[in-house]
C-alpha cells in the first residue's frame, strides 16, 4: 500500500494500553481518509445510543495519503467522534503540525478509547505511547497549556489539546492546535475532556510512502510556488475570509441580533479593511499558500486571530460593533477552547430570549462586558454558564414559550454566520448538512446570488448543494485538506485527483471521488437516523424562524421577504430525489446498496425503519 | 451620468478607494467599467440592488454598483 501508512494506532485511556492495527487498501479504497475513515469505523464501533461523554465513546483522529506532504495547503487533521451537542457524528478539520508528525509517525488513524483515571495528555513517539500527568495544565487555557507543551516537545511538535471548556464538558467546545486553529464544532473538544485526555503530541521521523516520491516532491514545491503566486496576485491574503462580512452586509445576509436582521449599519467596523488596518500579525497553518488567520490586539491587549466566522457571529449578531471588544471575544473562545460560532449564536438566543419573555436574565444585545462574563461562566459550567453551556437547541427546549423557532440551529448545530432569512438554496445546504448547520459542508450562496433566482426553489439550487457536499466530503474532508485553493484562487480541482494517484499509485477522477462523497454522505444520514430513529424531513429544515412572515426586514433588499414551508418542501424533495432518499430523508436500501454500504443498510434497519 | 460604485475586499485595496461616486459617459456598460477599474479579468460577482449584473449591460445613472471578489465561506 503506497499513500496510506496503512496503521492505526489504537489507546486505551482506561487501560493505558496501545497497540498498532493495520487497515487494508480496500477500506482505503472506499472510504479515502479523514472523515471517510473516522465515519465508518465510528459506524462499526460504537454501539447505537452511545453515551456521547462517557467512556465508551471514541475520539479519532484521522489522515489521509496526501495530508502533511509538501502540496498546497495539505496541513489539515479530522478530529471525530459521537456528537455530545447533536447526538450523531460529528468532526471538525483542523491546520495543525499532527497532520505531518503523525503520518511520519507510522500512523493514519488514532482511535482513543475509554477514560483517563486523572487528567492526562498522550506522547506519541513514533511507535511508543506515553501517557502523562496532565496537572499542571489542567484547567488552563489553550495558550498557556500550548506554550507549556511546546516548551517540553518543541515548536514544530504535533500537538492538539483542549481548554477549560473541553474540560467542563461545554457541548460545543473544540479542539486547538498553534495557537490560532480549532476544528470539531459539534463538541469533539468535550469528548476530549470527557475521557480527562488534554492533549495530544505527537512527534515522528519516519519517510511517509508515496507511489510516486519525486515526481510527487517536485510538483508539490511547484504548485507550492505557483498557489503562493495566484494568492498574490488575487491579494486574497489581503483581507482574507473578512473580507466576505461586507458583502453579507451588501447582500443583506449577515446575521444580525441573532439573525432577526440581516444588515446593520455600523457593519462597516469590523469589516475585512477594518480588520486588515489592525492586523499586528497573520497566520497559517502548515503548507499554507494563503495565511487566512489575521491577529488584532484585542480589548485587553492579547493577539486575537480573526477569521469571518467569529467576526460574523460575535459582532453583528450580538450586536457588537466595536473591534477591540469583539476581539476579545474571540480571543476568549479560543483560551477556553470553544467554537467561536456556537458560542455566539448561545448567547445571541439567550440575549433574544430574553427580549421575548422565554427566560430572565440580564443579559442584552450590544453588552460586550457581559458577555465576556458569561464566556468566563459557561466554560466553566457556573451559573447561568450552565445553561449557555448547552447550546441553542438544548436552552430553547428548557425555556419553551415557542423558543425553540429561534434557536438558530439544525440538528442541534448552530448555524455558521451566514443569514438566510431569504437565500432558500443556502438554508438547504444548512438545512440538509448531516452533521448540523455547518459551512464547510456547502456553501452556495454565490452561486445563489449570481447565477440562479434568490427567492428560487429549483431543483438546481438542490443540484448544487448535492455537487458542493459530494465534493467536500470526499476530496476535503477525507484526503483531508484546506478548499481554500480551489474555492477561492480557482486552482484546477482536478490537481486533486492527481495528487491522490501520484501517492497511492491509483488512477482516480473526480468521479471516483464523488461517488466516494456520495457513499459517505450516506452513511452520515444514516448515523443520524440510527441514533435518531423517529427521524423525519423536519431535521432537513433550517431554523423555523425563516418561514415567518414577522421576521422578515422591514426596509433593505430583502424588505417583506422570507422563506416559504411549502417550496422549500418540494426543494428538499429535489434533494432526496437526486440523492436517492426516501421522503422522510432517509438512505433507501436501493440506495445504500448501489453505494456499496448493503451491510450497512441491514444493520440501519434493525433500529429504523429502511424503505 | 454618475454611478457609485462599492469596492469589496482585495478590489478596494487594488483600486484605492472603497465607495466612491464616479463621473461616466452615458450607456458604459458594466464590462467597460470593469475596464477602466481593471477588474474585469479578475473572479469576480457584480451586482445592483442584490441582483447580478452581467458584464455588457449598461448601467444608468444613479446606480449603486457593488464589485466582490468570488468567496467560498470560509
Amino acid at each position: 500500500m503506497k499513500g496510506w501508512t496503512g496503521n492505526i494506532l489504537r489507546i486505551n485511556l482506561s487501560k493505558r494500553t496501545f497497540k498498532t492495527e493495520r487497515f487494508s487498501e480496500d477500506f482505503a479504497l472506499k472510504w479515502i481518509g479523514g472523515r471517510g475513515f473516522a465515519l465508518k469505523i465510528l459506524w462499526d464501533e460504537l454501539k447505537p445510543g452511545v453515551d456521547a461523554l462517557g467512556p465508551d465513546n471514541k475520539l479519532i483522529v484521522a489522515l489521509g495519503p496526501i495530508a502533511g506532504v509538501p502540496m498546497p495547503n495539505s496541513g489539515k487533521t479530522i478530529v471525530a467522534a459521537k456528537s455530545p451537542l447533536t447526538g450523531t457524528y460529528g468532526d471538525g478539520n483542523i491546520g495543525t503540525h499532527v497532520t505531518i508528525q503523525l503520518r511520519k509517525a507510522g500512523y493514519d488513524i488514532i482511535i482513543i478509547e475509554g477514560r483517563s483515571a486523572d487528567p492526562e495528555y498522550v506522547f506519541i513517539q513514533d511507535g511508543d505511547v506515553s501517557f502523562l500527568p496532565a496537572g499542571e495544565i489542567w484547567g488552563k487555557g489553550t495558550y498557556e497549556a500550548q506554550e507549556w507543551l511546546e516548551k517540553k516537545y518543541g515548536k514544530t511538535a504535533g500537538i492538539l489539546s483542549i481548554g477549560p471548556a473541553g474540560e467542563n464538558k461545554v457541548l460545543y467546545a473544540v479542539v486547538r492546535s498553534m495557537e490560532g486553529r480549532a476544528g470539531g464544532r459539534p463538541g469533539i473538544g468535550a469528548v476530549m475532556g470527557s475521557k480527562n485526555l488534554k492533549a495530544i503530541v505527537v512527534k515522528g521521523s519516519q519517510d511517509i510512502p508515496m507511489a510516486d516520491p519525486k515526481t510527487m516532491k517536485e510538483r508539490g514545491l511547484d504548485d507550492l510556488r505557483a498557489v503562493g503566486a495566484m494568492n498574490k496576485k488575487a491579494g486574497w491574503s489581503v483581507q482574507g475570509t473578512n473580507a466576505v462580512l461586507a458583502w453579507c452586509n451588501e447582500m443583506a445576509a449577515l446575521p444580525v441580533r441573532n439573525m432577526r436582521h440581516s444588515h446593520h449599519p455600523d457593519a462597516w467596523k469590523l469589516d475585512g479593511q477594518r480588520t486588515s488596518e489592525a492586523r499586528v500579525a497573520t497566520y497559517g497553518c502548515p503548507n499554507c499558500t494563503m495565511r487566512c488567520g489575521i491577529a488584532v490586539l484585542d480589548h485587553e491587549g492579547h493577539e486575537s486571530e480573526l477569521d469571518y466566522e467569529n467576526v460574523g457571529m460575535l459582532g453583528p449578531n450580538l450586536e457588537i460593533f466595536d473591534l477591540k471588544q469583539m476581539a476579545s471575544l474571540n480571543w476568549l473562545c479560543d483560551d477556553l477552547g470553544m467554537d467561536t460560532i456556537s458560542a455566539g449564536s448561545a448567547l445571541s438566543f439567550y440575549a433574544d430570549a430574553i427580549d421575548h419573555g422565554a427566560t430572565q436574565g440580564d443579559f442584552k444585545f450590544g453588552d460586550a462586558e457581559r458577555a465576556k462574563e458569561l464566556m468566563r461562566l459557561l466554560a466553566r459550567r457556573r451559573g447561568v454558564g450552565d445553561l449557555l453551556a448547552d447550546g441553542s437547541l438544548k436552552m430553547a427546549k428548557r425555556f419553551g414559550h415557542n423558543s425553540e423557532a429561534y434557536a438558530i440551529q439544525c440538528k442541534g448545530l448552530d448555524l455558521s454566520a451566514y443569514n438566510c432569512k431569504y437565500v432558500p438554496g443556502q438554508a438547504l445546504a444548512f438545512g440538509t448538512s448531516a452533521i448540523g448547520a455547518h459551512h464547510k459542508e456547502a456553501w452556495i450562496i454565490t452561486y445563489e446570488l449570481k447565477h440562479s433566482e434568490r427567492g428560487g426553489y429549483g431543483r438546481d439550487k438542490a443540484q448544487k448543494v448535492i455537487e458542493l457536499q459530494r465534493i467536500r466530503s470526499s476530496i476535503f474532508e477525507s484526503l483531508p485538506i484546506c478548499r481554500f485553493p480551489w474555492i477561492e484562487l480557482g486552482w484546477d480541482l482536478k490537481n486533486y485527483p492527481e495528487y491522490f494517484n501520484l501517492a497511492t499509485g491509483a488512477n482516480w477522477t473526480l468521479e471516483d471521488f464523488t461517488n466516494t462523497g456520495d457513499r459517505i454522505y450516506a452513511l452520515l444520514k444514516a448515523f443520524w437516523t440510527r441514533e435518531h430513529p423517529d427521524t423525519d424531513r423536519t431535521a432537513d429544515y433550517p431554523p423555523r424562524i425563516y418561514f415567518d412572515p414577522a421576521i422578515a426586514d422591514q426596509e433593505g433588499l430583502i424588505a417583506g421577504k422570507h422563506l416559504e414551508l411549502d417550496k422549500y418542501d418540494v426543494m428538499l424533495d429535489h434533494y432526496y430525489d437526486i440523492r436517492g432518499w426516501d421522503r422522510r430523508g432517509i438512505p433507501t436500501r436501493r440506495t445504500m446498496e448501489r453505494l456499496g454500504l448493503a451491510e450497512e443498510a441491514e444493520q440501519l434497519a434493525q433500529t429504523a425503519g429502511v424503505s | 451620468m454618475r454611478v457609485r460604485v462599492r469596492l469589496i475586499g482585495a478590489f478596494a485595496q487594488r483600486c484605492g478607494f472603497t465607495e466612491r461616486e464616479l463621473e461616466l459617459p452615458e450607456g458604459l456598460t458594466a464590462g467597460e467599467l470593469l475596464s477602466r477599474l481593471k477588474l474585469r479579468r479578475l473572479r469576480k460577482f457584480v451586482s445592483r440592488e442584490g441582483l447580478p449584473v452581467r458584464m455588457a449591460q449598461p448601467l444608468k445613472d444613479g446606480d449603486r454598483i457593488v464589485v466582490a471578489p468570488i468567496f467560498s465561506g470560509g
